[in-house]
């Protein structure tokens, strides 16, 4: 099976109110998927259900198997992480601790081995990872005090060095400026050549239509449209979900 | 020269110290109604919180029917100036009922019968629960509540936002009717681009938190091709030229003021 | 069967206390999101305000800084005794209040320290987060108590019944009148309110402003207005039943204080938010306490546990349990952050100089100095269980000394009863304090923030009434004693011999005894802030969804530390037992955990340092010593000033003096620089590099990278300093 994430169905229901209805997609190995549609359609409560931090229903095949009800850091270790639109980093550690955190699974053993100095620190995969994003020089930084873009980038960093299969990018390019965002995509095209797949969720069409191979435009529980980035650009259905200058949009 | 109850003067705002949106110009006139749009995420509901008081203004001045927008801890006035502002969600108290949420209209001294005269519909609901009502009806409450307290500048931030269409299109000639009866200045927030350009006089289009587009409504939708170009950036990747930062030595675009790598401002036009 | 409702009757006599104070924290919580710890404080000073003013005619001032106290101190040096004016201690007007005059007095009392509460305090910590709202309503507390103490000392006073006491007869047994009327005026008061809040404008903004600030502050509600209204009220209530029920529940000021507790519990399941079910379960706990008493006493069957002190953690255990987070999100938002957890580095320098001094103390100094040095060390070994647990982790721990006083039963049951010998007996019994701390966090797990130490308030309670006041292992109502501990024939213990010294107890062996293993935990701790684990824990504090999503497995992380951190307090308790050889449960009161929570907070709660200078200033410290040799007799004002200053550093320096010191020694200086700079004509305005160094305190990022030369900003950690 090629798709390294098959979703089916899958809903989410706070209340009597669907906050994700019924979605399903498939991320391919190695390709980079985005994820479009309008305010409320539910897609970042799509990005947290896949990860455990909302109760769901319906099936999530990670990497074939079943990852629905897992508890979150568990999902993680799997090889399925993600960044977080408010970004989240860990504000007191600097941002190099920010990315062995998220590179270290911490076994009782393994954590006092580590506190006596005699295990091995993930060191290599860490490295790496500062490698292929071209973030030395904000290493010892604290997050806090980065420009957006590296905060931005840093939250980018901790989703992928978990020696990850998938990554689920929600929200990277909001509040940023269009320079960032770019040189923001640039850093996310690398990323696929290091083999990982991602999965974006942005509301920048720039964004979107300029790094995916493909796109899957969502409005209220439904597929509106599938394609790659030119067929997009040009969907009547997409266009009028997006500008409201045609119909298309139902509740 | 009608009234003018709203300007920015080179507006920069936003959260934890970092701008969200940057050096906006934008004023609004008694009786006119006045589009904000935008992708999402460029800004739009931080410039109308800005407006409120309720989020952090950074640079540059807001002034709100004469007064400057004063700090945060003392935002409640800018409703007391007579501004009234429909946010995002709405802004309703859900476990009050819908007349106890009219009854907090700002300013309000008489009975709330006004509302129910505008939206017949919520009248059968008065004593039930906002937060028990279908999205429609809430935005009527919210519109209604607003509208009570006779606003100079009525602020609606995505009026539309998860209503059926058959609803959003009948509320959205509203705002034209309360500008040009009440002489209210109004500034709205929409994604439905034809949609509030139908009701509005004039527009502005925000990207990415900059200002790139401003214009008669008229002039804007004969140009649709402009603002198709700022929601799906398509001007943004075709003209974008890159020079390398004189500071760091990194390529960036020649559209940016400041190196996203080093923050220092870049000279301008990559002279 | 009379006996048992003549005592369910009774009980609503302490019942209609717990019920106002429930009512006041509900009120409290809705309109400026605090859990006031405080609140039975405000009733007990009130009340004391009201006798003092009907008895004697005289208003008490509140203990007032006075400046002249320290010119006394000085001119004290050279031998010249001086008594300058003072403020005055009470103003006296006339000699009895009849009591209606008396209790205006007081209630107004009530309400100015209901407002100034809401003013100075938990307004402007209105966006901090939940750690600063507790601190300071424990710093307000032990302020309030305090100030009793000095006022009118520790004994309890005898407050006239201003309500009929006439017996009763219900249904074949006899109450007396008085609870009838308290419930009586309890409900009339309940439903004043509940009809203001449902019906006026006022009452319909306060539940807006309570849902979601925001939204109110966009229809030009004020909600600190609003907040302010609410404080008023909610002290008055408190004063007001407080003075009522005084002749009832008996007044002293730690009572009335800690009705705080089942005020808590009642608050709790009305889920912080209906008045009613608040005061019906007030009640309820009163009557629920007062019959298990009788219970206990009639009924074989039930257990001699202490079930009625029991019930209120009972209470609030169930509430947790059943409900998990039950206080109410006010749709505000929190726009503070926790104190910074800078790495302490350890720097052979300071520290030798550190070490020598306290060596010195503790072979050469005087026998007061040799005592202080002990108690400091020992203080920070505790305050150091804090720094793991609520510096790392940001979670709130309100029983450190709880379980400290479980490790220090157990030392004497398991060295003194069973021989078992020295160093496994302490570690044994620290090991039995990690147990029980496990056991508290289990169900902590599940909650965070303010309701965390609610719960392990509770939880410290809990092992006071049930664990130390029974007959096991954990005993200590009655004196324990430990012996001298002595390793492979040398003795270290306060009594034992050493080769320096005046011979005299506390001996220097003992005091060193207790800076290595406060030198062993010190760098043991510095260590953890470095590991792996350090880096999750603080990924834990700043976001636990983000750390689990960053694969942390965050529940196993609070285990550990509260693990580490309840070993740590086990240690300090242990200690504390050598100290003391013959010690009770006195020592490891609640309010003591509060005050080392307090101390702890105010030397820098995030950081190893920190904890250092939490020790310092432990009350009967090395700190409070000097001061007091240099200046004055501190006595009673001790706790006084520990409160005072514990709510202004929440208010002004949330970082505790260890991340002061760091930051404003750099501010001073870089001041110094720029003057002489100024003074010299030197155009130069470029900071070097240890002035950027400071920027990881002041985050605020845009400014740090554009005024800082180079392009990345100042890195981590070398702020650090510290001992």
């Amino acid at each position: 099976m090629s798709a390294v994430l098959h979703t089916d169905g899958l809903t989410v229901q706070f209340g009597g109110l669907k906050a994700c209805n019924e979605i399903s997609l498939d991320v391919n190995r190695g390709e980079l998927l985005g994820l479009i549609g309008p305010n409320g359609a539910g897609k970042t409560t799509f990005i947290n259900a896949i990860t455990g931090f909302v109760p769901a229903t319906g099936r999530v095949l990670f990497d074939d198997e079943e990852v629905l009800g897992w508890v979150p850091h568990r999902i993680a270790h799997r090889g399925l992480t993600r960044t977080w639109q408010s970004l989240e980093l860990f504000g007191d550690i600097s941002v190099r601790a920010n990315l062995e955190v998220a590179a270290t699974k911490l076994t009782p053993i393994k954590a006092v081995r580590d506190y006596f100095g005699s295990s091995q620190r993930v060191a290599a995969r860490v490295d790496q990872t500062i490698d292929a994003l071209e973030m030395h020089e904000v290493l010892n930084a604290r997050p806090d005090d980065l420009s957006m873009g590296y905060r931005k980038l840093v939250g980018v960093a901790r989703a992928l060095v978990a020696d990850s299969k998938l990554v689920l990018l929600d929200e990277p390019a909001a509040g940023l400026d269009r320079s960032e965002t770019s040189w923001l995509a640039e850093k996310l095209r690398q990323v696929i050549d290091y083999g990982i797949s991602v999965l974006l969720v942005d509301h920048d069409m720039g964004l979107v239509l300029n790094v995916c191979d493909r796109i899957h435009v969502i409005d209220f529980g439904k597929t509106i449209a599938i394609g790659t980035p030119e067929e997009i650009r040009t969907d009547e259905a997409v266009i009028g979900a997006y500008l409201g200058s045609s119909g298309g949009e139902e509740q | 020269m009608s009234e003018r109850v709203l300007t920015l003067t080179a507006m920069s705002s936003g959260y934890d110290n970092t701008a969200v949106v940057r050096d906006i110009n934008l004023h609004v006139d008694r009786g006119e109604v006045v589009a904000l749009l935008g992708p999402n995420g460029a800004g739009k509901t931080t410039t109308l919180g800005t407006i409120s008081g309720i989020v952090k203004l950074m640079e540059g001045s807001v002034e709100v029917m004469g007064h400057a927008v004063p700090k945060l801890r003392k935002a409640h006035q800018v409703a007391q100036w007579g501004v009234a502002h429909v946010p995002e969600k709405r802004g309703l108290f859900f476990q009050l009922t819908v007349d106890e949420n009219l009854k907090l209209a700002p300013g309000l001294t008489g009975p709330t019968d006004k509302a129910y005269d505008l939206f017949p519909a919520l009248k059968p609901l008065k004593g039930q629960l906002a937060g028990t009502m279908s999205g429609g009806e809430q935005q009527m409450l919210a519109l209604g509540r607003g509208l009570l307290s006779d606003p100079s500048l009525l602020m609606v931030d995505e009026m539309s936002l998860g209503l059926a269409p058959v609803i959003y299109e009948k509320l959205m000639p509203m705002v034209r009717q309360v500008a040009d009866e009440t002489n209210a200045g109004v500034l709205l927030v929409e994604q439905h681009t034809d949609l509030a350009l139908a009701q509005s006089d004039r527009a502005y289009v925000l990207s990415h938190g900059d200002l790139v587009l401003e214009g008669s409504a008229a002039d804007l939708l004969r140009d649709r091709h402009l603002i198709d170009a700022a929601y799906m950036g398509v001007e943004e990747l075709d003209s974008d030229e890159e020079i390398d930062c004189p500071h760091c030595g990194k390529t960036v675009s020649t559209s940016a003021t400041h190196c996203a790598f080093c923050d220092l401002a870049l000279p301008e036009n990559g002279a | 069967m009379e006996i048992y409702l003549q005592f369910i009757l009774l009980g609503i006599g302490s019942g209609v206390v717990f019920a106002a104070l429930a009512l006041g924290l509900v009120l409290t919580h809705r309109a400026s999101g605090v859990v006031n710890f405080a609140h039975g404080a405000i009733a007990m000073y009130v009340t004391y305000v009201y006798s003092s003013l009907k008895d004697d005619g005289a208003y008490p001032v509140p203990p007032l800084p006075n400046p002249f106290a320290i010119v006394e101190g000085i001119l004290s040096w050279v031998g010249i005794t001086v008594a300058l004016p003072d403020f005055p201690t009470f103003i006296q007007m006339g000699d009895e209040w009849p009591w209606w005059a008396a209790m205006l007095g007081a209630v107004i009392t009530a309400g100015v320290i209901g407002f100034l509460f809401h003013y100075l305090v938990f307004r402007v910590l209105r966006y901090q987060p939940p750690l600063a709202k507790v601190v300071s309503s424990v710093g307000l507390m032990l302020i309030l108590q305090a100030a009793v103490v000095i006022r009118f000392s520790n004994r309890a006073r005898n407050v006239e019944s201003l309500l009929p006491n006439d017996g009763v007869d219900v249904l074949g047994t006899t109450v007396p009148m008085d609870r009838f009327i308290l419930f009586g005026l309890m409900i009339a008061a309940t439903t004043v309110l509940y009809l203001v809040y449902q019906k006026t404008k006022f009452g319909i903004m306060t539940r807006a402003a309570a849902e979601n600030e925001q939204h109110a502050t966009l229809l030009g509600i004020s909600a600190d207005s609003i907040a302010a209204v609410n404080w008023i009220v909610a002290a008055m209530l408190a004063g007001l039943v407080g003075i009522l029920a005084a002749p009832i529940t008996g007044l002293n000021p730690l009572n009335m204080t800690l009705f705080i507790i089942p005020a808590l519990g009642a608050a709790l399941v009305a889920r912080f938010s209906s008045f009613w079910v608040a005061v019906w379960v007030g009640m309820g706990i009163g009557a629920g306490q007062s019959l298990l008493q009788i219970m206990e006493i009639r009924l074989d069957w039930i257990p001699d546990i202490n079930l009625s002190q029991g019930l209120p953690l009972v209470v609030i255990v169930v509430a947790m349990m059943v409900r998990g987070q039950v206080l109410p999100s006010r749709g505000a938002v929190e726009r503070g952050r926790l104190p910074l957890a800078l790495p302490t580095r350890i720097r052979p320098r300071v520290m030798t100089v550190w070490l020598i001094l306290m060596t010195w103390l503790l072979i050469w100094g005087p026998f007061e100095w040799r005592q202080a040095t002990i108690n400091t060390l020992i203080a920070a070994i505790l305050a150091m269980s804090l720094v793991v647990v609520t510096g790392y982790v940001g979670q709130i721990s309100l029983a450190q000394l709880s379980l400290a006083g479980i490790a220090a039963f157990m030392l004497s049951s398991l060295a003194t009863d069973a021989g078992v010998p020295f160093p496994i007996a302490p570690l044994l019994a620290a090991l039995v304090a990690t147990f029980f701390g496990l056991i508290v966090a289990i169900p902590a797990l599940r909650v965070r923030g303010a309701s965390l130490a609610i719960m392990t308030l509770a939880a410290g309670v809990a092992i006071e009434v049930f664990l130390f006041k029974s007959d096991g292992w954990l005993a200590g109502d009655s004196p324990r004693r430990v012996a001298d501990p002595s390793f492979l024939g040398i003795e270290f213990g306060p009594n034992s011999p050493f080769w320096f010294g005046d011979g005299k107890v506390p001996s220097p062996a003992f005091g060193l005894f207790v800076l290595l293993v406060l030198t062993g935990c010190f760098i043991a701790v510095i260590r953890l802030r470095q590991s792996m684990l350090g880096a999750q824990m603080l990924a834990v504090r700043a976001n636990e969804r983000a750390a689990a999503a960053a694969g942390v497995n965050v529940q196993g992380v609070k285990l550990a530390a509260f693990g580490i951190s309840s070993f740590l307090a086990g240690i300090g308790g242990t200690l504390t037992a050598y100290k003391f050889g013959t010690y009770s449960m006195e020592s490891f009161a609640i309010l003591a955990s509060l005050s080392l929570f307090a101390f702890s907070y105010l030397g820098g709660i995030a950081t190893v340092a920190g904890a250092i200078y939490a020790g310092t200033l432990y009350q009967q410290g090395i700190g409070t010593l000097a001061f007091e040799k240099l200046f004055f007799d501190l006595g009673r004002y001790e706790a006084y000033l520990a409160g005072i200053f514990l709510v202004i550093t929440a208010l002004v320096q949330p970082q505790g003096i260890d991340v002061f010191d760091r930051r404003e020694r750099r501010r001073i200086a870089w001041g110094f620089m720029v003057l002489w700079r100024r003074m010299t004509g030197n155009p130069d305005r470029t900071k070097p590099e240890w002035v950027t160094r400071i920027y990881p305190i002041y985050p605020k990022p845009q400014e740090a990278v554009a005024e800082a030369p180079e392009k990345v900003p100042a890195e981590v950690g070398e702020g650090g300093g510290g001992s």
